[in-house]
C-alpha cells in the first residue's frame, strides 16, 4: 500500500499538478484583495470573519467543488496515456488498493490546498490590517470542515475520470452537479441535502459554533457521509470490472 | 477547403456528447429558473412591475457564466479529440494549411455556441410564456440577451481555443477556464478591461453594445495570435 502511495506521488509530482495546488489559494487571495472588506454590511465581533466571508463564497462555492475534480483527472492522466492502465495493473498489485491510493493522494492534496488558502486567508488579514485576534478555532473548523465535505466529491470524480479519458468529460459532469448548489445554498429545503452545496455551508461561518462543525452531526453523516459511501463504493466496484 | 474541413470536424463530434452539452447549457440555465421561479414564483412576480424584463434578467444572470464553462468544455473536447488519437500529427500531413486546421475548429466552436445562444432564447421564451409574464413578448430583449453574451465572449473562446490546442495536458486548460469561471462569477467587482467580464454585459457606461464590440474585436486579435502560435509549433 504504502508502495502504491509512493508511486501515485512520483506520478503527480511529475504531471506539475503540484502548481495547481497554489491556484486556489492565489484565487482566493486576490478576490480577498480586491473585494473591500471594510465596506461590507453587517457588524461582525471580529473582522477575520468578514474576510473569510467575502473568499468563501467564490472558494467554497465554485472553486472547491471544481478543482477537485481537475485533480481527479490529473490524477488518472499517466494511465490513460498509453496503456498506463496496463501496466500498472500488470504489477503485484490489487485493483481495490490503486483505487484507495488514488483516493488517498487526492484527499491529501485537497488537504494541502486547503491549508494553503489558510494562509491566504491570513495574508488578506494582513493586508486588510486587521488587529483583531485571529480566531484559530473557527477557521480551522472552516478549512477542515470544507475539507470533509469535498470526500463525496471526490469520490464521485475519481470514478468518472477513471471511465473517460477525456478531462473535459468529467469536467462538464462536475459543471452539471456544481451550478445547482448556487441555488441550494439559498434554500432551506434543498442546501442541506445537496452534497455539492456542503463544502459551502462547512466553510461558511456564523452557524452553531457549539457543534464541531458548522452544520449539524446528523446532517453531515446522512449527506456528507451517505453521498460518499454511495460515490466510494460506486467506483470502486466500477473500478474492478473495468476492462483495461 | 474550409468547408470540407469543418465537415470532418462536424463528423469527429458525433456521439462525443458535444451535442447534448450544447443543447444542455441554455437547457440547464433555463431550468434554473424554473426551479427558481417554482419555488417563489409570487415573491418573484412582487419584485418588479415589469415581470419579463426581471425574467430576462434573472436568466441573464447565469448566462454569462454557462456560456464560459461551455467555452472551456468544449475547447477542451475538440483538441482532445486530436489528442486522443495524435490525429494533429494526421491532419497535418494531408495538403492542407495548419492556419484552416485552426480555422475550421473555431468556426465549430462558433456554430455550436451560436446554436447554444439561439436555444437560449428558444426555452426562455417558452418558460416566460408558459409563466404567463404578460402579453407584451419582448422578442427583441430576449434576442439580446441572448446574442450578445455570445459575441462579447469571443476572446475567451480564441483565448481557450489557443490554450487547449498547445497543451498536451489538457489539465491547463481546464484550470484556465476554472479561473474563468471563478471571474466570471464576480464580474460585477472586476474592472472593465478583463475578457471574462464582457459576457455579463456590464461596463461602466451602461451600454451591452460596447461589450460585443470589444468582444468582436479582441476575439478577433487574440484569434489571430492564437493561430500564428499553432501554425509556428511543432506537431507533437
Amino acid at each position: 500500500m504504502i508502495g502504491i502511495l509512493g508511486s501515485e506521488w512520483y506520478k503527480l509530482q511529475k504531471s506539475k499538478a503540484i502548481f495547481l495546488l497554489f491556484a486556489g489559494p492565489i484565487a482566493g487571495l486576490l478576490i480577498g484583495l480586491v473585494v473591500d472588506i471594510n465596506l461590507l454590511p453587517g457588524e461582525a465581533i471580529n473582522k477575520w470573519h468578514l474576510a473569510l466571508l467575502s473568499m468563501n463564497l467564490n472558494y467554497a462555492l465554485l472553486f472547491l467543488p471544481l478543482i477537485t475534480g481537475v485533480f481527479a483527472s490529473m490524477i488518472c492522466r499517466y494511465e490513460h496515456q498509453a496503456g498506463g492502465w496496463k501496466q500498472l495493473l500488470a504489477m503485484p498489485v490489487t485493483r481495490g488498493k490503486v483505487f484507495i491510493a488514488k483516493y488517498l493522494l487526492l484527499v491529501t492534496v485537497i488537504l494541502g490546498m486547503q491549508i494553503l488558502y489558510l494562509g491566504s486567508v491570513f495574508v488578506v488579514g494582513i493586508v486588510h490590517g486587521i488587529t483583531d485576534p485571529f480566531p484559530m478555532v473557527i477557521v480551522w473548523k472552516s478549512i477542515l470542515g470544507g475539507w470533509i465535505a469535498t470526500f463525496p466529491l471526490v469520490a464521485l470524480q475519481l470514478g468518472i475520470s477513471i471511465m473517460w479519458k477525456s478531462f473535459a468529460a468529467p469536467f462538464a459532469v462536475n459543471v452539471c452537479f456544481t451550478l445547482p448548489a448556487i441555488l441550494a445554498i439559498n434554500s432551506d429545503r434543498f442546501g442541506p441535502y445537496y452534497p455539492w452545496a456542503q463544502p459551502f455551508s462547512m466553510m461558511y461561518i456564523g452557524g452553531n459554533t457549539e457543534d464541531v462543525f458548522f452544520i449539524p452531526w446528523d446532517q453531515l453523516l446522512t449527506v456528507v457521509g451517505g453521498s460518499f459511501l454511495i460515490f466510494f463504493i460506486c467506483g470502486y466496484l466500477y473500478f474492478q470490472r473495468k476492462a483495461v | 477547403m474550409i468547408g470540407k474541413l469543418v465537415a470532418q470536424d462536424v463528423l469527429k463530434i458525433k456521439r462525443k456528447g458535444i451535442w447534448f452539452l450544447t443543447f444542455l447549457g441554455p437547457f440547464g440555465v433555463v431550468a434554473l429558473q424554473m426551479v427558481n421561479y417554482g419555488v417563489r414564483k409570487a415573491y418573484l412576480l412582487q419584485q418588479s412591475d415589469d415581470d419579463w424584463a426581471y425574467y430576462i434578467s434573472n436568466v441573464s444572470a447565469f448566462s454569462p457564466f454557462a456560456l464560459i464553462l461551455g467555452i472551456a468544455i468544449l475547447t477542451s473536447f475538440m483538441a482532445s479529440i486530436e489528442n486522443e488519437t495524435n490525429g494533429w500529427k494526421q491532419l497535418t500531413a494531408l495538403p492542407v494549411s495548419k492556419m484552416a486546421i485552426y480555422l475550421s475548429k473555431f468556426t465549430v466552436l462558433v456554430m455550436l455556441l451560436f446554436l447554444s445562444s439561439i436555444l437560449l432564447a428558444l426555452f426562455s421564451l417558452s418558460y416566460g410564456v408558459f409563466l404567463n409574464l404578460g402579453d407584451e413578448i419582448p422578442y427583441l430583449e430576449l434576442l439580446k440577451y441572448s446574442i450578445y453574451p455570445f459575441l462579447a465572449s469571443l476572446p475567451v473562446l480564441a483565448l481557450q481555443l489557443w490554450v487547449a490546442t498547445v497543451s498536451k495536458n489538457q489539465g491547463i486548460p481546464i484550470t484556465v477556464g476554472v479561473f474563468g469561471v471563478i471571474l466570471s462569477y464576480s464580474a460585477y467587482v472586476l474592472p472593465d478591461w478583463m475578457i471574462w467580464k464582457w459576457p455579463s454585459l456590464l461596463n461602466q457606461w451602461n451600454e451591452p453594445m460596447i461589450n460585443v464590440l470589444f468582444g468582436l474585436t479582441f476575439g478577433a486579435i487574440l484569434y489571430v495570435i492564437g493561430m500564428v502560435d499553432f501554425m509556428r509549433r511543432d506537431v507533437k
